[in-house]
């Protein structure tokens, strides 16, 4: 069959401008494909809404990735200014209390969802096979948070913080062989000092942060692999083959189907 | 079940998860992108309420320590020569906090510090390889459903207990030296005197007991009869300037801030203390 090829028309050449950055950005990154597969993937019809706690938590952590940088423009990690550029955060900055408050309650907010999030993979049964790299990722995340917590709890230098952390660093220092290592390496020498603060400062927003995001991104990339899992106690859940095929576009499970009956 | 028979079922059960998935399953977007995003929208809220009942909760012109509902905005600024109430964690350590009332040192302080909190992480993160069934359903997992529930109830436990720890105040401390000084005996001693009163407001008590006072925070021994073990006042100068180096792995911070003039009257009171008469 032969078509005869007519120019195009207005329309499409219109059409054709607007997509041409996108197809440019796809021809050589695929990003636009990436996306797009993220965001149409299939997911079981039947997942509920403990499975938000996951992205819950993501949300926790980027609201204190963002205030921290914010607070980052204004702290100085030095014992002698740290405390008044603590009181200058919340007397003098614009917002510098709003944000300087959710950096330290999205702390405890980040570490409570990250509980939750762990528990409810937990009684889904979400760890097993094929998920079980996932599953020691997240440990690994739940562990860098409360390092985040030890080490943010420092940098007010106040006496809560400086007696907290002294008798922390203590603490660490009685683990057998590598104990005193470890507390020597997180003063910065064999007493709590100058170099201290700096050293918490650098650990707590480039160190762990940066292992964060990293694990982070594997994360996700293994949730989006792997997929997620139905709930446990449902009768049509992925994996079992009596799932019922999705109507209305999937609408269904988070969004229940109107009971409602049609306009014809 | 064999465990190659087993690794053949499970992944029988995957291929199928993700055929099921593949043609019965419902697009990310929008449906479970909604709710992820309802959800995201209330953590971004919760945490900006707290930040604003932090804040205006607080008394004052926020120039001051007073405290609010959430708390005070700040401390008084750190300063290494004076303790003056518990060293106290953020409330997701509390339960290692009060672990540590638990285990008494030097010799099981380690159990508490870093064998626990070790064998926890590596029974988390070896979870997937200790439980290998494939069983999701709660009620054919009575093990997983026993062992969830009590480590809920023994963090809950741990942490509340840490939470409501008793605090020691120095100036209601400063009231008892007097009597003190009349159970051991050294009303006469200046220095054990001045010791004392030291001993009192310095925060010794957060951790330490003596003759009933004080509180028993990382499990610190009772020095109402430091003085009859004769350790002699070098030996305590030195140790109360650099615990771990008399004492290894001793997780009490060095009170060298409080200078040797303050040490010696220290040292003079705890080697007074020969227990009470």
């Amino acid at each position: 069959m032969t078509t005869t090829r007519r120019p195009p028309t207005r329309n499409e050449q219109l059409q054709q401008t607007i997509l041409y950055p996108v197809d440019w950005l796809e021809e050589r990154s695929g990003l636009v494909g990436g996306i797009r597969y993220f965001l149409f993937r299939k997911v079981p019809g039947d997942i509920n809404w403990f499975q938000t706690l996951g992205s819950a938590t993501l949300t926790a952590f980027i609201v204190q990735a963002l205030t921290g940088s914010i607070l980052a423009m204004y702290y100085k990690p030095d014992p002698n200014s740290a405390y008044p550029s603590i009181q200058h955060i919340t007397n003098d900055v614009f917002a510098g209390w709003l944000v300087r408050g959710m950096h330290r309650w999205g702390a405890s907010v980040f570490i409570i969802l990250m509980f939750l999030h762990m528990g409810r993979v937990f009684l889904f049964g979400a760890y097993k096979y094929p998920r079980e790299l996932n599953w020691i990722i997240g440990v690994l995340l739940l562990a860098m948070g409360l390092g985040e917590g030890f080490t943010g709890y420092l940098l007010p230098w106040d006496q809560t913080a400086y007696w907290a952390t002294v008798v922390g660093i203590n603490l660490n220092g009685t683990a057998p062989f590598l104990g005193p290592f470890i507390a020597q390496f997180l003063q910065g020498g064999t007493y709590i000092n100058a170099d201290t603060l700096p050293r918490f400062y650098a650990i707590h927003m480039l160190l762990i942060p940066g292992a964060i995001f990293a694990l982070i991104g594997l994360h996700l990339y293994l949730v989006i692999r792997l997929g997620v899992t139905s709930p446990p106690w449902s009768k049509e859940a992925a994996g079992t083959g009596t799932m019922i095929p999705s109507q209305n576009g999937g609408r269904r499970g988070l969004t229940r189907p109107s009971t409602r009956r049609r306009s014809p | 079940m064999a465990a190659s028979e087993r690794i053949v079922e499970r992944r029988r059960v995957f291929q199928q998860y993700k055929e099921d998935v593949r043609e019965r399953g419902k697009p990310f977007y929008p449906f479970a992108m909604l709710h992820d995003t309802i959800m995201s929208l209330v953590v971004v809220l919760v945490i900006t309420g707290l930040a604003i009942v932090w804040k205006y909760t607080t008394p004052g012109d926020h120039q001051t320590v007073e405290p609010g509902w959430l708390g005070r905005l700040y401390d008084e600024p750190a300063d290494p020569g004076t303790i003056n109430f518990v060293p106290r964690p953020d409330w997701y350590f509390y339960f290692l906090f009060y672990l540590l009332r638990i285990f008494k040192w030097p010799p099981t302080v380690v159990i508490g510090t870093v064998g626990l909190p070790t064998v926890l992480l590596i029974l988390l993160l070896a979870l997937p390889f200790i439980d290998l069934r494939s069983e999701r359903r709660l009620s054919r997992r009575p093990v997983a459903i026993v062992a969830a529930i009590l480590v809920v109830i023994s963090m809950g436990v741990l942490t509340y207990k840490g939470a409501t720890a008793k605090e020691a105040l120095g100036t209601e401390l400063l009231a008892l030296v007097p009597s003190w000084a009349q159970q051991q005996g050294f009303e006469n001693n200046e220095q054990a005197l001045a010791g004392a009163r030291l001993f009192a407001v310095a925060g010794c008590l957060n951790c330490h007991t003596y003759l009933g006072a004080g509180g028993t925070n990382l499990g610190a021994p009772d020095l109402s009869a430091e003085g009859a073990k004769n350790k002699g006042i070098k030996f305590q100068v030195d140790h109360l300037a650099c615990p771990a180096c008399v004492n290894p792995g001793s997780p009490m911070p060095s009170f060298s801030g409080l200078g040797k003039e303050r040490l010696q009257q220290l040292a003079a009171f705890l080697e007074a203390s020969k227990g009470p008469k």
